[in-house]
């Protein structure tokens, strides 16, 4: 286990590097200027010329990699393009944010799918399944910013219960916790039910059930405990999505994360921000990912990672 | 017990919400010349009484500032953020006429080419230092030596020099005539020298140093930028509010939302179609006011038949401007243009259409026939597209982007639309903004396009930056502006007269005659002007809206007892 863990860490390092090099190597063989876009449609030459000149465009190509790897291996992620300002503390406060909204959907989408995944896995093919099935199968064809924007029609606009957006306090959190956890939730139901209807077929579970065992220490203790993994598996993914950016509940609700930086600044081209934002949410996702997997042995200790 | 009835009042104006949306595409197309509200507070609001001192405006733009550095941004949004703590030697007003600001008064030399300005007295930068000629003088030759954006609206100014304390004199080589327009623009507002020398151009990115009646209090980028009240503001008695936030929303319907929920006191850019919702509720003020933007496709003139004027022309009478505005713009969204280039307000403008007809180009499929029979192009075959006769049909490429001005991707397509009703087969090519910007900044022999869908924008309301930019032969791209690779001499003749003019009769002539070519030549296709929108909370007063894409709000003041009365509070 411990060497897991420590191998998983180390190879961030030589993941991080080559992420930025190929990052830097895209962002100059697509088209698009950075200099263009600040100056607008109807500027002269004279004047983008003056601009890439000022923030530094002009430079050459390895003059740029090398100035910036450099820079990163100390820890210093650069500066914005536009503002100056240094990438680390516009990027840092965005993934805090961004992480708080993922762990509650996240969260909230767990507990919500494994009550009613279990439930229609016990209650398997009658009316309560279906109707499960059904409302499941709602959430998830229906997109983020239809449920976002109703919910903000509903609740802030009319019944002015809650904000529209944005992140003042602890009610901020209700409408995009609850847009995203929603969807999030409706995908992992079908799984959790699935796996459980899986796990409750097993022979063991006629055995316990011989035994004498109560419905719910079946059920809960046994059955669940045996149908995580694939569900572990999928809550990772899941979590792994709405860190990288939830782009769209971020805009539907102006939550201020990752997703919409990372957006504006491909869209602007603002390099340094986008390389620094992807490196700190790879090095997240690494860590979720071996988060995951320590979890796995704990569940299932035969689950081995040493090489045969 | 009066929470419980808001609820339930609140609950009723849902269902009439729900209805409504159901109803609203159909209103869109039902909806004709319907009556938009004017600047002037209407009879249904309460009557503005004493200018009231205190409160906080919360107001929203659609997008990032990038930079607050006027040397380096050229952006709308960071512009109308940086008015509220800038200010700049001569102002607009709605009239769109220059006004003093921080300069009293103004003349200029015999020869006109040496314009002299005396400057406020009692003025002082937030940082304390003072306001004066060396301050100013700093600015505009630092603009030069260091290429800021704004450069070009200056061409031809060889110095600026401090005459005395309070005395500044701009030194040219030709009389230029668009000076007072030109030093009205939000960029070249002054910052202070001193904090610039003492801190750098980057700092200045992100800190607010002016003569303003607010100062930066803090800024975190692409979300917040709040304002403090400047009690050392030169005007006494201002401004009333204590402090300004602006928030950055992008998403248009979290804007109307915020608004009526009243987290906002106002907003820019609301969709068009959400106006007759929006203007029907008493809590809300709508304003809509034609811009200087107007909307047009560039020709390439490189590629045949787009060198022809006769296809160019035929071209023009093809589209429906009025469908354009009905379809896009719920038809209070924009404008049936009345001249070429230029809007009404805009200096030197001349309404240029036909006697009876309601925009310049006036829909005529007929016409349009016509002159591409006129030019070679005819229906041979039968099968809807028109050929020469060679036989070759024409197939143009046309540029466009999403987003990038409300309503462009639509009027791309119905673009594509009308030019297939006379035969011609467009094909759509829509960019991401960089992208769009890197492909059409090309010169004549590497640009890939036929068709660009673009819109002009007149920042100082003044004709000279179109002039000089769009339409003159020494301002191809990627020098100037003009992607149409258009040369005329007689354009260029009237756009150098019009340039060194200083008598206003004659310019407007010279204006005139440049106008009457572009109608002739039809370098592109002329396409209806922007409307911009403007919501307001009602208890908020004399915050104003111009057609330049400005939204000033410094010298607004909140109803506060209006304010709590309407349920709103923070």
């Amino acid at each position: 286990m411990l060497r897991l863990i420590v191998v998983r860490v180390l190879f961030m390092i030589p993941a991080g590097l080559l992420l930025v090099s190929f990052l830097f190597g895209l962002f100059h063989l697509i088209p698009g200027d950075p200099a263009l876009l600040l100056a607008g449609d109807n500027a002269s030459a004279e004047v983008v010329e003056g601009i890439r000149r000022a923030y530094g465009f002009d430079q050459s190509l390895t003059v740029q990699y090398w100035t910036y790897i450099s820079k990163v291996v100390q820890g210093d992620l650069g500066v914005s393009n536009f503002s100056r300002e240094p990438v680390s503390s516009l990027v840092i406060p965005r993934i805090v944010n961004t992480a708080q909204l993922a762990f509650w959907s996240m969260g909230f989408a767990m507990i919500v799918s494994l009550a009613l995944g279990c439930t229609s896995a016990m209650y398997w093919n009658t009316k309560i399944d279906k109707i499960i099935t059904a409302i499941a199968l709602l959430g998830i064809c229906t997109p983020v910013f239809v449920s976002g924007l109703f919910a903000i029609f509903i609740f802030s606009v009319e019944l002015r219960l809650l904000p529209t957006g944005g992140l003042d306090s602890w009610r901020s959190f209700v409408l995009p916790v609850i847009t995203l956890g929603a969807f999030q939730a409706a995908v992992l139901t079908r799984m959790v039910r699935a796996s459980m209807v899986d796990a409750l077929g097993q022979d063991y579970i006629e055995t316990a059930r011989a035994k004498g065992l109560s419905e719910q220490t079946v059920v809960f203790k046994h059955a669940l405990r045996n149908a995580l993994l694939p569900i572990l598996t999928l809550f990772g993914l899941g979590l792994g999505a709405t860190l990288g950016g939830s782009v769209v509940t971020e805009t539907i609700f102006t939550w201020p994360g990752l997703g919409r930086m990372m957006v504006e600044s491909i869209l602007s081209r603002d390099l340094p921000v986008t390389q620094g934002a992807l490196l700190l949410f790879a090095f997240m996702f690494i860590t979720i990912n071996l988060a995951v997997d320590v979890l796995y042995q704990t569940i299932d200790p035969r689950v081995s990672y040493e090489p045969r | 017990m009066q929470d419980a009835c808001l609820r339930l009042r609140s609950l009723w104006r849902l269902v009439l919400h729900i209805r409504s949306l159901l109803a609203a595409s159909s209103i869109a197309l039902v909806s004709c010349g319907a009556p938009v509200s004017k600047d002037a507070p209407s009879s249904t609001h309460p009557i503005a009484s004493e200018p009231q001192y205190g409160g906080e405006l919360i107001y929203a733009l659609s997008g990032e500032t990038y930079s607050l550095f006027p040397g380096r941004q050229p952006g709308s949004n960071a512009q109308d953020a940086w008015l509220y703590a800038l200010e700049g030697l001569v102002e607009i007003n709605e009239s769109n006429e220059i006004v003093p600001w921080l300069a009293t008064s103004w003349e200029f030399s015999e020869d006109g080419r040496n314009a002299t300005f005396q400057l406020r007295e009692g003025v002082s930068f937030h940082d304390g230092t003072p306001f004066d000629a060396e301050a100013v003088a700093f600015v505009f030759n630092e603009a030069f030596d260091k290429q800021f954006v704004h450069v070009h609206m200056l061409e031809g100014l060889q110095q600026v020099t401090a005459d005395s304390e309070l005395v500044v004199t701009f030194h040219f080589e030709e009389p230029f005539a668009a000076l007072l327009s030109n030093l009205s623009h939000r960029s070249l507002v002054i910052f202070s020298p001193t904090a610039y020398r003492e801190h750098g151009e980057e700092w200045m990115a992100t800190h607010l140093v002016g003569t303003g009646p607010f100062i930066q209090e803090r800024l975190v980028r692409g979300e917040v930028l709040e304002l403090v009240k400047n009690d050392d503001y030169w005007q006494e008695g201002k401004p009333y509010l204590d402090r300004v936030t602006v928030r950055i929303v992008p998403e248009v319907s979290a804007r109307s939302a915020m608004l009526e929920a009243g987290e906002l006191d106002r907003t820019i850019a609301l969709n068009d179609f959400d106006i007759p919702r929006l203007e029907a509720d008493d809590r809300i003020r709508i304003r809509v006011v034609p811009s200087t933007r107007q909307f047009y496709v560039a020709l390439n003139h490189t590629v045949a038949p787009l060198d022809d004027p006769k296809v160019r022309q035929a071209f023009n009478y093809a589209i429906d401007k009025v469908g354009i505005v009905q379809s896009v713009f719920a038809g209070t969204g924009a404008l049936l243009s009345k001249a070429p280039v230029l809007s009404e307000g805009v200096v030197a403008f001349t309404d240029m259409r036909r006697p009876g007809e309601e925009t310049i180009f006036a829909y005529d499929l007929e016409r349009a026939r016509t002159l591409l029979a006129e030019a070679g192009f005819v229906d041979n075959d039968g099968d809807g597209t028109i050929e020469d006769a060679s036989g070759a049909a024409i197939s143009l490429t046309l540029f466009a982007r999403r987003g990038a001005t409300k309503g462009d991707d639509k009027i791309a397509q119905l673009v594509q639309n009308m030019l297939a009703e006379v035969g011609v087969d467009v094909e759509i090519r829509y960019w991401e903004s960089s992208a769009f910007g890197a492909a059409t900044n090309l010169g004549p022999d590497d640009a890939q396009y036929d068709m660009v869908l673009l819109s002009w924008g007149i920042p100082t309301a003044d004709p000279d930056e179109p002039m000089m930019m769009m339409t003159y032969s020494k301002a191809w791209k990627p020098i100037g502006a003009n992607r149409m690779f258009y040369a005329s001499d007689e354009v260029d003749r009237l756009t150098v007269l019009a340039h060194h003019e200083v008598d206003p009769a004659q310019r407007k002539e010279w204006v005139r005659l440049w106008m009457v070519e572009l109608l002739d030549d039809a370098p592109v296709i002329f396409l209806p002007t922007l409307s911009l929108t403007l919501g307001t909370r009602s208890y908020v007063h004399d915050d104003r809206i111009l057609s330049i894409d400005q939204y000033p709000a410094r010298f607004a003041w909140i109803d506060a007892q209006e304010m709590a009365r309407q349920g709103v509070v923070r």
